[in-house]
Formats: C-alpha cells, sequence, structure tokens
C-alpha cells in the first residue's frame, strides 16, 4: 500500500466508525424515553423508601423475590466481557475485534448495575456500607461484594485502554464532536501519539487485565451462586451451582451480545464491519455454550430427581409438574433446546434470526434466574405456623415489578452513552489489523 | 416473533400484580361480645401500662397521630376508624392479630385486653359503655403442677392438685402430664405422656446420657396435655442436677466458619486479603502505567 492509499483507508474507517458520534434527534428522543421511564421507576422505589420493603410482595417465606432474581441475572450478563475479550481473545481468534468493545460495554453496564440491584432488596440502604465495614470474611455476601466491585474496575479498565488511542483520533479528526467536548476527549487520550512506548504500556496492561479477568469473573458468578449453594435448602443444596452459573451466565451474555450487535449494526451502519460472518460466528458460541448449560441443566434436575429426597421431591414437583411447570418448561425448550437446535443451521445464524433467537434466550435467562431463586423459597424445610397465604405464595407488586425494571432501563442508559460517543468498533485495532501501522498525529 | 409473544403474555400472566389488601372481618358473634365488666378510671390506667409496653411501639400514643410507619398502616387508635367499631370487634383483633399487628392471644391475659380497650375508649368522650355481660363461672377442672425428683426411684415425679368443689385442694387424677427438658432452640419432651394416679402423681424416668451444664444441671418442665382448653392449669418447673456434667465451648468462642468477625478460620483471612491484595495491587500498577502514557508522546 501507498502513503495515500493508507490515508484513503484509514480516513475511510475513522469516518465509519465515529460518523455516529455527534448528538442528533434520534439520540434526544431515545434518552428522553429511557430517562422519563426511569423517573417512573425511580417514583415507585421513593415509595419503597418511606413505606418499607411491605410496598414489595416479599415476605417472610420469599425474602429474595425478583430484585434477587434481578441481581444474579445482571451478574450473569456481565460476565460475557470476560469470555469475549479474555477467553476468546488470549486464544487469538481474530475475527473478535469488532465485538470487544460491545462486550466490553455490556460488562462495564451490568456489573455496574449489578450493584444498585442488591440495593433494591434492602429496607435500609443507607447502611449499605455497613457491608464493608462490618463484613464477616467468612461470608460468601463480602466476597461477592468484593469480587463485583475488582471486576467492576477490571472491566472499566479494559474498556478504557483501548480507547486512549481512539479518543485521540476522535479529538483530531472527528468534525461532528460538539465542541464542548472535544477537550473531554483531549484529557482523556492521555497525549496519545502512537508512540512506540505508549503502545507497549497499553498492549502489556490489557494483558494483564485478560488474564486477571478470568479468575475475578469466574469468582464473581460462582460466589453469586454460593450465596444460594452453601444454604441447605432443596433446589440451591447443590455441588455444581457454581459451574451450572456460569455456564447460564455465558448463554444470557452470548444473547446480549448478538442483540447488541444487531442493533448498533442497523442504527450505526456498520454493516460492512459487522457481517453476517460475525453473527454466525456469535451464533456457533452461543450455541456451544447453551449446549454446556444444557448439560448442566440435565444435572442439576436429573441426579435429585432420581435420588428424591423429601424436600427434592416436593421442590421438583412444583418444576416439573406443579405452580410453576408452566413457566419451567417454557425456559427449558423455548429458551434452551429449541434454541440450539435452531442455531444448528446455518440459516438461523444470520442476523435478524439469531437476534430473534438471542431475544427469546435472554428472556428466558432472566425467567430462569426467577425460577432459581423464588419456588425453593416457598417451601421451607420448617414452614412458619399460621402465616397469611401471601407469605406463602409469592406474588410480586407493581411497585415492585417497577423497580425491576429500572436497573434494565439504567443499563440501556450506559450502553448507549457509551456507545454513542465512542466508537462502538475500536478504531486504532481496526486501523491496525487493515494494515495501517502508524498513525499520523499532525 | 409469535414465539417471542406468547413468551412475554405469558410472562405477564404468571407475575400478575397483586397488592395485598386483604380485608380483615370480624365475625359477627365475636362483634356482639361487650367487656365482662364495667370499665374504671382504675382499669384504664392500669391498660394504659399495657398500651405503653405492647402498642406505642407501631400504633404510638392516642391521639397525637405518631404512629409508625408500615404496610398496611397501624393507625391512631383514638380516631374514628377505630372508635366505631364495637368493643368486641377491637377486643377480636387485638387477640387475633393480623400480620403484621401481632396476635396477642397468649400474650395479653383476657382480662388485661379489656383493660387495654377501657383505655382505648377513655380517648373517646362520645362511648358510652354497652351493659358488661358477665362471663358463666369456669365448670371445668383447675390443675397445678409441682415436680420433684425421687432419688431413690430414679425418677422425676410429678404431682397434680385440683380446686375442688368445697374450695379445698386435692390430688388430680387421670390428668395427662407432659415432661420436658430445655435444650438449644425450644424443649425436648423426655418420654411418653403420663397420666396421674388416684393420688396425682405421675412418675418420669429420665435418660442417663442427656448433657447437662457445667454441673449436671438440667432445666425441666412438666405440662398438662390440655389440646382442648378444658381446663386451667398451671406448669411445673425446675432443674435437678440429673444430667451429664459438660464442658462445651460456646459456638462463637473458638475460631470456625459460624464465629464472629474476630473469629474467623485463619486461612480465610490469609486467602481472603491476599487475594485482594494481588488483584488490587496490579490494578493499581495499571493505573500507574495509564498515568504513565501521559508523559510518552513524541516530543
Ligand atoms: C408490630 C406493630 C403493631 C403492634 C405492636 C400492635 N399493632 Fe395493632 N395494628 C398494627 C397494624 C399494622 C394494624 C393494621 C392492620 C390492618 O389494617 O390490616 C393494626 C391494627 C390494630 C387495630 C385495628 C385498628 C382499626 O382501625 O381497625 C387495633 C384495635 C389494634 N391494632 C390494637 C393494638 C393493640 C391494643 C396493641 C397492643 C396490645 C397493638 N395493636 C399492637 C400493628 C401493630
Amino acid at each position: 500500500m501507498t502513503m495515500d492509499d493508507n490515508k484513503l483507508t484509514f480516513d475511510k474507517i475513522t469516518s465509519d466508525l465515529t460518523h455516529h458520534i455527534r448528538i442528533n434527534k434520534g439520540f434526544l428522543i431515545w434518552m428522553g424515553f429511557l430517562t422519563i421511564s426511569l423517573l417512573i421507576c425511580l417514583y415507585a422505589y421513593s415509595l419503597q423508601l418511606s413505606k418499607g420493603l411491605g410496598v414489595a410482595g416479599i415476605r417472610d417465606y420469599v425474602t429474595w423475590g425478583m430484585y434477587l432474581a434481578n441481581f444474579v441475572f445482571f451478574v450473569a450478563a456481565s460476565l460475557i466481557g470476560m469470555l469475549i475479550s479474555a477467553v476468546l481473545g488470549l486464544i487469538g481468534m481474530k475475527w473478535l475485534t469488532p465485538i470487544t468493545r460491545i462486550a466490553e460495554t455490556i460488562a462495564v453496564a451490568f456489573a455496574a448495575v449489578a450493584g444498585l440491584v442488591i440495593v433494591s432488596d434492602m429496607g435500609r440502604p443507607e447502611r449499605l456500607a455497613y457491608v464493608f465495614l462490618y463484613g464477616r470474611p467468612q461470608s460468601p455476601i463480602l466476597w461477592d461484594v468484593t469480587v463485583i466491585t475488582t471486576y467492576f474496575v477490571l472491566s472499566l479498565l479494559l474498556l478504557f485502554l483501548p480507547l486512549i488511542a481512539d479518543m485521540a483520533i476522535i479529538h483530531r479528526k472527528v468534525s461532528t464532536l460538539p465542541s464542548w467536548l472535544k477537550p473531554v476527549y483531549k484529557v482523556l487520550s492521555l497525549n496519545f501519539t502512537d508512540h512506540p512506548e505508549q503502545n507497549k504500556i497499553i498492549n502489556r496492561a490489557i494483558r494483564i487485565l485478560l488474564i486477571l479477568l478470568i479468575p475475578a469473573a469466574l469468582s464473581i458468578h460462582t460466589v453469586t451462586s454460593w450465596l444460594f449453594a452453601v444454604t441447605s435448602r432443596a433446589g440451591w443444596d447443590s455441588t455444581i451451582f457454581g459451574p451450572y452459573f456460569v455456564s447460564g451466565a455465558f448463554v444470557a451474555g452470548s444473547a446480549a451480545v448478538i442483540i447488541a450487535m444487531f442493533f448498533f449494526r442497523k442504527n450505526y451502519k456498520l454493516q460492512d464491519y459487522l457481517t453476517d460472518m460475525h453473527f454466525n460466528n456469535m451464533g456457533k458460541v452461543l450455541a456451544t455454550v447453551s449446549l454446556v448449560y444444557l448439560y448442566f441443566n440435565i444435572n442439576e434436575f436429573l441426579v435429585p430427581g432420581y435420588k428424591l429426597k423429601r424436600a427434592d421431591a416436593v421442590h421438583l414437583h412444583e418444576l416439573f409438574v406443579g405452580k410453576d411447570a408452566i413457566l419451567f418448561w417454557i425456559v427449558q425448550i423455548g429458551g434452551l433446546i429449541l434454541p440450539i437446535l435452531f442455531m444448528l443451521f446455518r440459516r438461523f445464524r444470520k442476523p435478524l434470526p439469531i437476534m430473534l433467537i438471542s431475544i427469546a434466550v435472554l428472556m428466558a435467562a432472566w425467567v430462569k434466574r426467577y425460577l432459581i431463586v423464588v419456588p425453593t423459597q416457598e417451601h421451607p424445610f420448617l414452614p412458619i405456623q399460621h402465616v397469611p397465604q401471601n407469605f406463602v405464595h409469592y406474588s410480586p407488586t407493581l411497585i415492585e415489578t417497577l423497580i425491576s425494571i429500572a436497573p434494565f432501563i439504567l443499563v440501556l442508559i450506559i450502553i448507549t452513552l457509551i456507545s454513542k460517543f465512542f466508537p462502538v468498533i475500536p478504531l486504532h485495532e481496526t486501523a491496525r489489523e487493515k494494515g495501517i501501522e502508524h498513525i499520523k498525529f499532525d | 416473533m409469535r414465539f417471542t409473544k406468547l413468551l412475554f403474555i405469558i410472562f405477564i400472566f404468571s407475575f400478575g400484580t397483586r397488592l395485598s389488601a386483604q380485608t380483615w372481618v370480624v365475625p359477627d358473634d365475636q362483634k356482639a361480645i361487650t367487656a365482662p365488666f364495667k370499665f374504671t378510671p382504675e382499669m384504664q390506667k392500669q391498660g394504659e401500662q399495657i398500651y405503653l409496653k405492647n402498642c406505642q411501639s407501631c400504633h404510638g400514643l392516642p391521639g397525637k397521630d405518631n404512629w409508625v410507619k408500615l404496610t398496611p398502616p397501624p393507625g391512631d387508635l383514638a380516631k374514628e376508624k377505630a372508635q366505631i367499631q364495637t368493643d368486641g370487634e377491637l377486643f377480636y383483633r387485638i387477640t387475633a392479630g393480623k400480620v403484621p399487628m401481632p396476635e396477642f392471644r397468649n400474650i395479653i391475659a383476657e382480662d388485661d385486653r379489656w383493660w387495654l380497650i377501657a383505655y382505648i375508649r377513655s380517648f373517646n368522650p362520645k362511648y358510652i359503655q354497652p351493659n358488661p355481660v358477665a362471663k358463666a363461672a369456669f365448670a371445668g377442672r383447675t390443675v397445678t403442677l409441682a415436680m420433684e425428683y425421687s432419688d431413690p426411684m430414679k425418677k422425676i415425679v410429678v404431682t397434680a392438685t385440683e380446686q375442688l368443689k368445697d374450695g379445698k385442694t386435692g390430688p388430680a387424677a387421670s390428668v395427662e402430664i407432659m415432661l420436658f427438658v430445655k435444650r438449644y432452640f425450644g424443649k425436648m419432651q423426655v418420654g411418653d405422656i403420663k397420666t396421674t394416679n388416684t393420688s396425682g402423681k405421675a412418675f418420669f424416668e429420665f435418660p442417663a446420657d442427656l448433657p447437662g451444664n457445667q454441673e449436671g444441671y438440667v432445666d425441666v418442665s412438666a405440662t398438662v396435655n390440655d389440646p382442648k382448653n378444658a381446663m386451667k392449669t398451671t406448669p411445673a418447673q425446675a432443674n435437678f442436677a440429673i444430667g451429664v456434667p459438660t464442658l462445651k465451648p460456646g459456638l462463637t468462642e473458638t475460631r470456625a466458619w459460624w464465629s464472629t468477625r474476630g473469629k474467623a478460620p485463619v486461612w480465610i483471612l490469609l486467602t481472603y486479603t491476599l487475594s485482594v491484595i494481588i488483584v488490587w495491587g496490579f490494578i493499581l500498577y495499571i493505573v500507574y502505567s495509564i498515568l504513565k502514557i501521559r508523559k510518552l508522546s513524541n516530543g
């Protein structure tokens, strides 16, 4: 390639990947919609703050309702950053480059919000700091807050490091950037000039992060599963809860990434970068992790079902043929088995079908968390005597539902902001892979 | 797409939003009940003491509207909502409770519950007490238990006495007795139910292998088995040195998983602290090297 060719390709890549970085009407309408929805949900939360947790359907039997299902779901979805960037990235899968930032954005958004979700279940949220101040090092609760904080910081750094070079390019070359934002990009780009030493530092830091990310991510979801598995209740008392949760998390996260890819590709016109090949490959990833998850599901239900200890029998009965059966089978068949079967065929791994499959998988993933958290609590070993009916059968209230929707809106806001103000696809890295060795900064 | 729609519809249906707005109905025969005696200022004073101890924590002081915010709200009992109800209704609500309002059936004696109503009514100048209907005298047996340990027999002897018609007391025959020993949580029944003989006595063998405290003392209690509440009974309690002397360290005295924060096992402390230090050490290093990037621009 000649210098001129180089410049041409580079300019094209830059404009392709950054043309969406501007404040336009669509963006304002979408953010306005999200903000209003969030305010409605926050109003519901203010009711809970002033009236107490009694406004939610949680009672003395089911104390962990939708809020905790939400928490597990958010932690799960955040794990995808580690699978895409660290595991597959370290193996050296080159096709992943345009997807890494999407995965990291999802990881950061969900991990940040997961911490907040747990607060929605607290009657005295102003005492949150007590978890750190008075936490017992023996308690998985303390481990959980520790690893979630750590994972969030690691993911944030991993999102930031590749952005340094991109921001250096943006604040010099992107004319649509609002002028008041320019200095922010300049400061955040840390005087990056594509100096070899600078690249060396960034690459080394990224490598360290990728390696740290694997144990951190495994810990956050394993520890989250231990919050359940270290109690001896039917449905939670399981030795494979860790891997069961982790594999389920990859399913939810891969689905979330595919959905995000689809919308970014369409809205930001990234068809040349997020190609059918990427959807096809992500479909394969989703199919693979779903198969692993199916395997753990079979273990998780067949083994206690074979032994049928008394408490397990009650629990499994409710899931298989009882009160929760409809949800359970929809989730297992519609959210796991059918998607796997579809994804075996190439034509269902095209962008639109795989996106629709991912939506089904993601919704099922949420309901699955609900089915893990709630039914177990409805059959305690030592039932409390003479309690009202609404203790025994949990049903979420409207206020509780609104409060549970808030985190989803927050995640959308965070993802929207990150994707709107930064290239969705790593710019500097893409340029390099297209053979542009050194970027001229004038 | 149809599939996702279906999923969505089922999703909505199965989480139907029901607010817990059950009503609190008092049965008609309970509504009509009146106090068995005429309320006196003395009773109101007694009622106030009971109120301050048991009710103020939620209902606040009557007339002050300073009740605690709960769902459903407890409300001020001096206000119309409570005062338009009959004495029988109030009595039933205090007796039966409804979550989160506690059930006071076994916590506050019957007469005392009426005194509470006397107190609550004292805030209502328009209140006129309906004619008291004295309760029929109690017709069942009134049984009192006592208990001792007989060394020669190696048995616990429970003696039941009862109030006789002529005002004297005498042995209570054919009363069913249950014996309990206190354990970590609650009580454990010792042996089967025994029936008192003609001299009002029941004999219980005590297992030789039950742990006692350091000196071998165990707390035992005897109660009458009276599921239909046909008698008025007084249980007996005692402690005897008949257990195996046991010296067990308290559950939180050694380092253990379940112990307090200060008594965490050393290996957990080490693993936790080291992991945090190592990972955050790397994080700090990365932040430090990010700062270095600034200084390295092409000069
Ligand atoms: C734990 C808090 C709590 C305590 C303690 C408590 N209550 Fe209540 N009480 C309530 C609540 C909450 C309600 C409303 C229940 C409902 O409407 O479903 C209530 C309702 C009542 C009502 C019915 C009021 C009405 O307007 O219908 C009466 C009477 C009452 N309480 C008396 C008492 C008395 C007397 C005591 C003390 C012996 C007491 N309560 C102790 C919480 C409490």
